[in-house]
């Protein structure tokens, strides 16, 4: 499904990935781990198409299609997401008015109908309710004023609505209480089907004690310099980092 | 080449010409008056960004036909059609004003409707009676003179004592420049007495393929306890001209809310001049104004604290976008004795083009001990990261940047006063914005 080859990306003058190679299957969970600085979320950033990031070498491939070449909105309208390390807050725009807006482009892109008000408010109202939400957050600014809990469940909640095929959230998990973990973790689950991939980017190992992972890599340098089972995510959580800087210095 | 100042021979013969003679010694004695100054130039410091070169273009060649043939235009098929339209579409009581003179027919409307706690007078139905209307706060302002020095007709509203009016009282200003360029001078004066309420739209349209430069003077006398709520929709013509004010003179715990939203028109200049003598005054101004293409908007307001406790905000909003070029100066003056005044201003702009220009400036003069006063301004660019999150929701370039224009007017449209018109002008707005962020991106 993602397919990504060598890949090298620069902001600015400071090259941040030296050559990442990642493959992932529909129907697998992969963990991404690693140090402060070591890639991760221009990993995301760069595979949802962020401008600011120059691809100087490789390739990224989804579904067959070069997806390099596209626009974030292409990007998102055949399927992958990103759930963003911080979700923006934008003033006056309503929450479920881009919920919505958001659902009709991929469905327009798509070639379905778009759904209608009380369509979609049923839609949002039960995966709010899946993801333990208040649903008054439907009514309010996107994330306008939004605990740090509120924004990543919001996160969840996008994704959740849009059904991507490919959805990397950028530590999704970092910051939340125990139960906005559980409750993002059952968000993530709820999708786990043999259609879909997810990649979790995570500094930390504490939520994949909810979400199992098919895969862990470590990321370092820019690149992944091990992979393995979720074993290697306990390992990490012993070991500390330093184990994996030695062991691809090594 | 332009001469950049009014022909005052023309102007003479012009006003020499005009119908009814209950006027005739205030225009002769405003036109004489005006002759000493001309038009505002931009060596007046108030006047510095705004040239009226191109009105008094307009005006002198107005005035050459005026001076030796017809009249202008009166109300034509097509303003009747607009007029058909858009007081369908707001739900008010509409009194039409085209090319300066109040329509009488809208006028008997008006009275078969409204209440009798509100009185309607245009100076031409007056007849030979003392001429109403005319009377002006801003007399001395070279702009109001010019407008005395022409005037053919003025709308006289009184709001009776302790009443409530149920629906908004619209003023359709609605010019033409149909046969060729032509120059209007409308005029309103609004006498709110004590302890009465009601609400205005003061809106601003213009028709025709030549260049039309109107020149609007309205005032309000808001009595003790009175009061007001007043949008001001200016949707001219792109390549229209206009110059309006709006003087507001405060009773005691008298309050005004009003706001202005600026669409079209080629070069505009607004004035909002609030006189706060009394005691318990309470005054909100708002503003947008939305610019493309090579438009002019200049918005000037001025609030004059005489006397505390009275408190006045004011926030203005522009976006503008191609080489537009937008002014802003809000005034606050708390004159000495003013204590217990409170008085913010804000004026922020979003700019989608590095060649479009903001001239803005918040100014406090303070003169008073005991005051709470603030004031800022903000000009930026759509927030990139605001952009890269709606877009990685699916939504395009295009979609993402009218919804945080939008949502940035929003911030002035859901403040406004006069629930009545809200929805038509979200409509505006929006309309606008679409050419705005077309032309943008």
């Amino acid at each position: 499904m993602l397919e990504i080859k060598n890949l090298k990306a620069r902001i600015g003058d400071t090259e941040i990935l030296t050559g990442l190679t990642l493959t992932v299957k529909p129907g697998e969970v992969h963990a991404i781990m690693g140090p402060n600085g070591s890639g991760k979320s221009t990993l995301a950033l760069v595979v949802a198409g962020h401008e600011d990031y120059v691809v100087t070498e490789g390739s990224v491939t989804y579904m067959g299609e070069d997806l390099l070449g596209l626009d974030p909105e292409e990007r998102a309208r055949i399927g992958v997401f990103l759930g963003f390390q911080y979700p923006v807050e934008i003033a006056g725009v309503n929450n479920a008015y881009l919920l919505k807006a958001a659902l009709n482009a991929k469905r327009r892109a798509q070639g379905e109908p778009e759904v209608d008000a009380f369509e979609f408010l049923k839609l949002a109202r039960e995966k709010m309710k899946l993801l333990d939400m208040d649903q008054a957050l439907l009514n309010r600014g996107v994330n306008e004023g939004f605990s740090g809990g509120e924004k990543k469940r919001n996160e969840i909640l996008q994704m959740a609505v849009l059904e991507p095929r490919l959805a990397i959230l950028d530590e999704t998990d970092s910051g939340l209480d125990i139960d906005a973990l559980k409750a993002v973790a059952k968000g993530v689950n709820s999708l786990r089907d043999a259609e879909r991939a997810i990649v979790l980017v995570t500094h930390y190992q504490r939520l994949l004690d909810y979400v199992e992972p098919d895969y862990v890599h470590v990321l370092s340098g820019g690149r992944i310099v091990r992979s393995g089972d979720k074993s290697l995510a306990h390992m990490l959580e012993e070991k500390g980092y330093d184990w994996v800087r030695e062991a691809a210095s090594a | 080449m332009s001469t950049a100042t009014i022909d005052t021979a023309l102007l003479e013969r012009a006003v020499a010409r005009l119908p009814g003679d209950s006027l005739a010694r205030a225009r002769k004695e405003a036109l004489a008056r005006f002759a000493t100054t001309g038009f505002p130039t931009t060596r007046h410091e108030d006047w510095r960004y705004t040239n009226l070169t191109p009105a008094i273009d307009v005006s002198n060649a107005w005035l050459r036909r005026t001076a030796t043939g017809a009249l202008e235009e009166g109300s034509d098929e097509s303003v009747r059609r607009y007029a058909e339209r858009l007081t369908a579409q707001i739900n008010a009581w509409w009194i039409v004003i085209t090319n300066g003179v109040v329509q009488e027919e809208s006028l008997m409307r008006l009275r078969e409707q409204a209440p009798g706690t509100l009185e309607a007078r245009s100076m031409a139905s007056a007849g030979d009676a003392e001429p109403v209307g005319y009377s002006s706060i801003a007399a001395d302002e070279p702009m109001t003179r010019f407008n005395t020095a022409l005037l053919r007709d003025a709308l006289h509203l009184t709001v009776r004592a302790g009443s409530e009016l149920e629906k908004p009282i619209g003023l359709l200003m609605i010019d033409t420049a149909n046969s060729a360029s032509a120059v209007s001078q409308s005029r309103v004066s609004i006498e709110m007495q004590p302890n009465s309420r009601a609400e205005f739209i003061e809106y601003h349209a213009s028709l025709g393929e030549n260049v039309h430069f109107a020149n609007v003077v309205t005032e309000l006398h808001v009595g003790s306890g009175a009061a007001v709520d007043f949008v001001r929709i200016q949707d001219r013509d792109t390549s229209h001209l206009q110059v309006g004010r709006l003087d507001a003179a405060m009773g005691r715990d008298s309050s005004l809310r009003h706001a202005a939203f600026d669409l079209g028109g080629a070069l505009i200049r607004n004035d909002v001049a609030v006189d706060i003598a009394e005691r318990g005054v309470s005054v909100e101004l708002l503003g947008l104004y939305l610019a493309a293409g090579q438009q002019h908007i200049d918005n000037h307001t001025r609030a004059d604290h005489r006397t505390g406790p009275a408190a006045s905000s004011e926030e203005y909003r522009g976006i503008l976008t191609d080489r537009s070029r937008c002014v802003f100066n809000g005034k606050a003056i708390v004159h000495k004795g003013a204590d217990g005044t409170d008085a913010q201003q804000a004026n922020h702009n979003l700019l989608l083009s590095d060649k479009a220009e903001i001239d803005t400036k918040p100014e406090l003069e303070i003169y008073a001990d005991d005051v709470k006063c603030s004031h800022g301004a903000t000009v930026g660019q759509l927030d990139k990261t605001a952009m890269f999150y709606l877009r990685s929701r699916g939504l395009s370039r295009d979609e993402a940047a009218q919804v945080l224009t939008r949502a940035f007017a929003a911030g002035i449209i859901a403040k406004s006063p006069v629930h009545a018109a809200r929805s038509h002008i979200e409509g505006l707005v929006d309309r606008r914005l679409q050419v705005l962020v077309g032309d943008a991106l």
